[in-house]
This record gives C-alpha cells, sequence and structure tokens, in this order.
C-alpha cells in the first residue's frame, strides 16, 4: 500500500524532471526515458512485490504528458515490468545486467510502439533516419542513466521493505 | 660641587638657562633642536612598536584566527548571496532581451494581440514536437491560436486545459502550413519531419525558388495569419520528372533555445473542413 502511495509524487517529480529537464536536453534528436528507467529498476527489486503499480502510475501520468493517443506508455510501461519482473525471478544474480538489457528491450519497444501510431496517423517516415537520429542517441542516453537510477532504486528498496532479521 | 658653587648662584645659572631656553623658543630656535632630537627617536619607537605588535599579533593570534574564521564564514556566505544575486540578475538581463526583442516583434506587427507565456516543459517523446508553455484558457487561449517567438513563427496551440497550453511545433511531423515564398510569390506547402527539419513540397516548376529565399505564411486555409516569416530556404530538389520541386527550409526560430513565446490571441482559426467536397456531397 505505502508502495502505491509514493509512486505518486515520486513518479509526479520524475514526470516532471523529465518534461521540464530531460527532454530538453536532445542528442541529435532523441531524449532520455527517465521514466522508464526508474519503473525498470524499480521492478527488479526483489523485494517489490507489484511493480506493475508503479508501470501503470508512470505510464498514466506520461500518457498526460505526451501527445500520442493515450495508452502508448501504459502499455509499453506494464510489459516492460512484468517482464522485467519475470526476468528477475529467474536471473536476480544478474539484476543489473537485466537493466541493462530492459532498457534496450523497452527503448526499442516504445519507439516501435510511437512509430507505429505515427505511421497509423498517416506521417511520412524514413525509418532509418529515425533509426540514427532518434532511437540510437535515445538507446545511449538511456544506457547512461541506467547506472546512477539503478543504485538510487536499490537504495530506495532497502529503504522502504527492511530486510527481515531472524532472531 | 656643593661647596664650589653656592645654592644663590647655582640658582641663578639655571633660572638664566630657563631664561635663554625661553627666549630661544620665542624666537623660534626651538623646533629645529626638538626635530634634531626627536627623529632618531621616532625611528628607534617605530622600530620598537612593530616588534612589540607583531609579539602581540603572535600571542593573541589563536583568538583572533577563531574571529577570522568566523568573518570568513561571514564572508562566504555573503559571497555565496552575492553569486546567487549575480546569476540571478543575469537571468533576468536575458528575459529582459528576450521580452525586449518579443516587444519589438509586437510594435512591428500591431495588428495582432500578444500574450506572452514561458515554456515550461516538451512533450517527452522524441517523435513529438510539442511545447508546454503556462498559459491556458484561464488565460484566455483556445485551440488553434498561433504562437510566434521574437524571429517568427513557432506553432500553433494544439491543446488548452486551465493553466497551460500544448504547442505543436512547426517542425512536428504531422504539420502542413500554407506558405508562399519571397520574392516569387509562389505558393508552397510547408511540412515538418521526423528529424526536426523543415520542408517545403508542391512548389510549382514553373517557379523560380531559390536557396536565400524567404518563406512566410500565406494566410491560405485559414489556420495562420499571413506574412509570419518562417525560414530561408537553403536547396532547392528540381527532379527532372517531378510534378512539383521541394525544399529544405532553414526556420528562423530556434527551438531547442525557446524560453519565452507569444501567443497571438486575436486570430481566430478557420474550420474550411465542411466546405472541402467530399464523395458523398451533392
Amino acid at each position: 500500500m505505502i508502495s502505491i502511495l509514493l509512486s505518486i509524487p515520486i513518479l509526479s517529480l520524475v514526470t516532471i524532471i523529465q518534461s521540464a529537464v530531460v527532454s530538453r536536453m536532445p542528442l541529435l534528436q532523441g531524449t532520455a526515458d527517465l521514466v522508464m528507467v526508474v519503473i525498470i529498476a524499480w521492478a527488479l527489486q526483489r523485494r517489490v512485490k507489484y511493480p506493475w503499480q508503479w508501470a501503470l502510475m508512470g505510464g498514466i501520468l506520461m500518457d498526460f504528458y505526451s501527445s500520442f493517443p493515450f495508452g502508448v506508455y501504459t502499455l509499453s510501461y506494464l510489459a516492460l515490468s512484468v517482464l522485467a519482473q519475470l526476468m528477475s525471478q529467474r536471473l536476480w544474480k544478474f539484476s543489473f545486467l537485466i537493466q541493462l538489457f530492459l532498457t534496450l528491450l523497452g527503448t526499442m519497444l516504445v519507439h516501435i510502439i510511437s512509430t507505429l501510431v505515427l505511421f497509423l496517423q498517416g506521417t511520412s517516415l524514413e525509418i532509418l533516419r529515425v533509426l540514427q537520429s532518434i532511437t540510437l542517441p535515445s538507446l545511449l542516453l538511456n544506457l547512461m542513466l541506467t547506472l546512477p537510477v539503478y543504485i538510487i532504486m536499490v537504495d530506495f528498496a532497502h529503504q522502504l521493505y527492511p530486510e527481515e532479521v531472524e532472531l | 660641587m656643593n661647596q664650589q658653587f653656592p645654592n644663590s648662584i647655582r640658582i641663578f645659572v639655571f633660572s638664566l638657562l630657563a631664561l635663554g631656553i625661553f627666549l630661544l623658543a620665542l624666537g623660534g630656535y626651538i623646533p629645529p633642536l626638538t626635530r634634531a632630537v626627536l627623529t632618531p627617536l621616532t625611528s628607534s619607537q617605530t622600530w620598537i612598536s612593530q616588534q612589540f605588535q607583531g609579539l602581540e599579533d603572535f600571542i593573541s593570534a589563536p583568538r583572533d584566527a577563531a574571529a577570522i574564521r568566523r568573518e570568513n564564514e561571514k564572508l562566504e556566505a555573503e559571497n555565496a548571496r552575492l553569486e546567487a544575486q549575480i546569476i540571478e540578475l543575469q537571468q533576468q538581463l536575458l528575459e529582459f532581451e528576450i521580452l525586449s526583442a518579443l516587444l519589438d516583434f509586437a510594435r512591428a506587427q500591431p495588428e495582432h494581440t500578444y500574450l506572452g507565456a514561458t515554456v515550461i516543459g516538451r512533450d517527452p517523446s522524441p517523435f513529438l514536437d510539442f511545447l508546454i508553455i503556462n498559459r491556458g484558457s484561464d488565460d484566455g487561449l483556445q485551440r488553434g491560436m498561433p504562437v510566434v517567438s521574437q524571429n517568427g513563427l513557432v506553432g500553433r496551440i494544439a491543446q488548452v486545459s486551465a493553466k497551460s497550453a500544448r504547442v505543436q511545433l512547426i517542425t512536428d511531423p504531422s504539420v502542413k502550413i500554407n506558405v508562399q515564398v519571397q520574392p516569387s510569390q509562389s505558393e508552397a506547402v510547408l511540412t515538418g519531419t521526423i528529424t526536426g527539419d523543415i520542408r517545403l513540397e508542391q512548389i510549382p516548376q514553373n517557379t523560380n525558388v531559390t536557396p536565400g529565399n524567404l518563406v512566410l505564411t500565406s494566410g491560405l486555409g485559414g489556420n495562420y495569419p499571413p506574412n509570419i516569416i518562417v525560414g530561408q530556404i537553403t536547396s532547392v530538389r528540381n527532379p527532372e520528372y517531378a510534378l512539383f520541386q521541394s525544399a529544405s527550409v532553414q526556420p528562423v526560430t530556434d527551438f531547442a533555445d525557446l524560453d519565452i513565446v507569444l501567443v497571438i490571441t486575436n486570430f481566430n482559426p478557420v474550420n474550411i473542413q465542411p466546405l472541402i467536397p467530399t464523395p458523398e456531397s451533392p
């Protein structure tokens, strides 16, 4: 319960930072997706039972901020959080490597869905230029954010769910 | 000695000496004498005083160090405050310069009514070129109102909430604007691209368009007021068997460095959709 309550101010703050700061610092045309990196890092924490709650909250907030049709981010983040939880249960010893892998996968997923939506809306797209100017720079920026975000989320999960000591 | 000179003679000699000194003083002969005597004394006194001062400083150093540290902390705090003030003033100066340029733009086009707004965010998706500004329907903004900067066209309002609005930039891939090229006055359609560039399409083959020509809104379609500068043509493509020419345009507005914009509030976009004939219409 406390996790859901905390997700509202934390993800609101992260979304504001995303819109006001991160999105204004592009590399070529690509920008980092801070909310996605936070959601993946949170979902990979072993003590977090329901990571989809954060994914849902982050996705809804991003959909409010974005001009894409509502649901693009929510669906992408939910899929990522489920995948992250499944992977962390089986490969929990390599959680940072999973974080890197899921950041790559998540960036591709969000960009494929975005491209598909734009295509359906009738926007002309040059896939190679999209890849060069948007997707690869975004991926690089997301990977750069991975380590600091992962460390912060590990620390935060420890604070929120302290390890039980057997007497 | 006492026996050789009686007291009366001694008193007389001293009185004479005192009278002599008094007369010398009256005659102005004493100050040079005083100077001659005091000059070496003063030098010695200065040296002794300096040594004493140094010794005193050395002895009282620990107490003064604490005072100096306190003073230093106070000055550092003052310095930090002044530095913050300088940054704030520089920011204000920058804003003033932008506002001044915007005012110049507004004065140059007095037929419009403007409302200034600050850019507070961008669309989180790198695929879309939208800005978020801090004015909304509470300030009288409506969907479709054009947005300009001191340099030229920025875009138009795509969505409005009470306290904020979303501005679709002219670089957004779904944008299409009717423009005219100066000086040839040929009509064309300006489109945004996914990579943030803007292009001119449907330039008639029989018109002479060259790099350096200006691109302005034409007002056709009723979405934008006419004669707002959009950019400058950088290159023209004219394939041999194509129906139209196309061109790349360098926008006059630097969208990456956009902090304050003006919304044209007295322009009502015209919806011409019902006038466009459809297969079902008679």
